[in-house]
């Protein structure tokens, strides 16, 4: 007998959707294990949000197979869907009801039954910090108190694996790192989680693992540190523009690194591997420049900037 | 076929009922001031048509005896508010909860599928149909014991289950406008294009004589007006069953037609589909 747990979670294969007769997730492989968080990166029109809604069955892919601890979606569509937790981008909190009742509310879509509904709420009322403001209407909570809610109402029915779609945006920074917190013990506690991210630091924090996606086809996977290794090398080179030597670094960098360098607050940084590195400080002797380890933000400003030309990543 | 099957036998499927819970859990809290402006309409209607136009109109015939107007207005004003509170339900209180509160989006991340969501929306919009109907009969009893009207009050309990059901087939047509108007300004064109001349031409305020076969035609499949025509041949001891009849079949279809059709029309609104 097949033990449920030694399954992948999920497993996607070739997953595909198309808008318009045009390709925005292009035979998207994925698997997630119990207890892991999987990064879902990429800039705005690489597929995230629409693989995630495939994942969590609002939309049909148009190829591909989706199959959770085994069982394919399509066939146990309802089963499965008591497993999985959502939290959306845009809040779709239930503004007739308060905190509290939106959990219960909430909870009341799924069958079996979630047991012990009431201690369940006072529990997620309590570990997601809502306590105070329990009997409050979202529409007069903070936004940092309106996501908590968000999480809390995503896992109340005790799912196996949820989904986090760019679950911090617009939110302060002592806000985000409290929600890192709370999805920090989800994690800790079994659920698999699938993110969505704009926030480099976040991806690099939380995940486990990170799939790059770039016009709906993933272009690197694998550990974070990993990902950026391949995608970029493993130092970043900064330079001021004002250093008369901008045209030629550029000339440079298109010859042997294939990519412009990203302009960032008039320094350029270029990311490349060590050896690229050493060809770098023996062609521009003299120069000035810093170097530091590459993070997802370059590997972002590299994709987002291989999208615009059409280029591969 | 199977996907048509599966639409149609969401009413009955546990999701549904929790849809519907929702909304009468949310009405349950404002009952006092949802139940205000049902019971003002009539009144005030009955006033305007019944009293004020009626003193002008006198005596009407209905199937061969005479009928004061504000008489024979009486069951048209019952079947106008099963009509209107359903249909402006579908079309705004559904409309505000998929675009602006954004509660379907919440409902589609769970177990709940659209179908049961677009039932529970139609059964609910019948629900305010027929509770709003039970206001305007205690108020139509009222009247009666007042001796503005003279009708057969004790037979109306027969009317509330058929306002309630004739509220799914009104709040499921409503569904198809919200399925399509691009914004909440756009449900003009719905209310005063169809909603308010339906809900006059359908023999709720005046009777119509079929002048054409085209005219009856429409007559014969227009559910209210089968509606209202049954009120009174209840209501003022007239001819029934053929409406009891005709507003099962033209109801019944209009329910199963627009559910289906505004299904496929919210699926490529919501679901990108």
């Amino acid at each position: 007998m097949i033990d449920s747990v030694s399954l992948p979670l999920l497993k996607v294969d070739a997953l595909i959707k198309e808008y318009g007769g045009q390709r925005v997730v292009n035979e998207l492989n994925l698997t997630l294990k119990h207890g892991k968080v999987l990064g879902l990166l990429g800039p705005n029109g690489a597929g995230k949000t629409t693989t995630l809604r495939m994942l969590y069955g609002l939309i049909k892919p148009d190829g591909g197979e989706i199959v959770y601890e085994g069982r394919n979606f399509v066939r146990f569509r309802s089963d499965i869907k008591r497993w999985i937790g959502v939290c959306t981008q845009q809040d779709t909190l239930d503004e007739d009801f308060n905190v509290e009742q939106n959990l219960f509310v909430h909870a009341s879509y799924f069958r079996p039954k979630v047991e012990g509904l009431k201690e369940r709420v006072a529990e997620m009322i309590h570990q997601f910090g809502l306590v105070e403001v329990a009997k409050q209407t979202p529409r007069r909570l903070s936004g940092g108190y309106r996501r908590r809610l968000m999480l809390a109402r995503s896992v109340i029915h005790r799912p196996r694996i949820l989904f986090l779609d760019e679950p911090t945006t617009g939110l302060d920074p002592k806000a985000r790192v409290d929600l890192w917190e709370l999805i920090r013990v989800m994690k800790k506690h079994g659920l698999g989680i699938i993110l969505t991210t704009h926030y480099m630091d976040e991806a690099e924090r939380l995940s486990d693992e990170l799939v790059v996606l770039s016009r709906g086809q993933t272009v690197a996977s694998g550990v974070p540190s990993r990902v950026l290794g391949e995608m970029l090398g493993e130092h970043v080179v900064i330079i001021e523009v004002d250093s008369g030597r901008d045209v030629e670094i550029r000339d440079w960098a298109e010859i042997h690194i294939k990519n412009q360098p990203n302009m960032i607050l008039g320094e350029l940084h270029l990311p490349m591997s060590a050896v690229q590195l050493s060809e770098f400080s023996t062609n521009f002797e003299g120069l000035r420049f810093q170097v530091r380890s590459p993070n997802l933000d370059d590997l972002f400003q590299r994709l987002t900037q291989s999208q615009a030309n059409g280029a591969e990543p | 076929m199977n996907r048509i099957f599966n639409d149609l036998v969401a009413l009955f499927d546990w999701r549904t009922g929790m849809v519907l819970r929702r909304n009468a859990k949310v009405y349950m809290r404002n009952w006092k001031t949802a139940f205000l402006p049902p019971a003002m309409e009539p009144v005030i209607f009955f006033m305007a048509f019944g009293m004020g136009l009626g003193a002008f109109i006198g005596m009407m015939n209905y199937e061969g005896h005479e009928v004061e107007y504000g008489t024979y207005v009486a069951p048209g004003l019952l079947a106008y508010t099963s009509f209107s509170s359903s249909f402006f339900e579908g079309l705004y209180g559904s409309y505000i909860r998929m675009f602006y509160q954004k509660t379907w989006d919440g409902m589609l991340g769970t177990q709940l599928e659209l179908r049961h969501i677009l039932w529970g929306e139609i059964i609910w919009a019948g629900c305010r149909g027929g509770m709003n109907a039970t206001v305007v009969m205690v108020v139509l009893f009222i009247f009666h014991s007042l001796d503005l009207i003279n009708i057969y009050w004790e037979k109306m309990f027969f009317l509330l289950p058929v306002c309630f059901l004739a509220g799914w087939a009104f709040g499921s047509f409503a569904m198809i406008f919200t399925a399509i108007v691009p914004s909440i300004d756009h449900m003009n064109y719905p209310v005063f294009l169809i909603g308010i001349p339906l809900g006059l031409v359908s023999n709720t305020y005046f009777p119509l004589e079929a002048r054409s076969p085209a005219f009856e035609d429409y007559l014969q499949l227009n559910p209210l007006y089968h509606l209202a025509e049954l009120n009174r041949g209840i209501l003022l001891s007239g001819e029934w069953m053929p409406h009891f009849i005709g507003l099962l079949l033209s109801g019944g279809t209009l329910l199963l037609f627009c559910m289906l059709i505004s299904q496929r029309l919210m699926e490529r609104r919501l679901l990108e589909d």
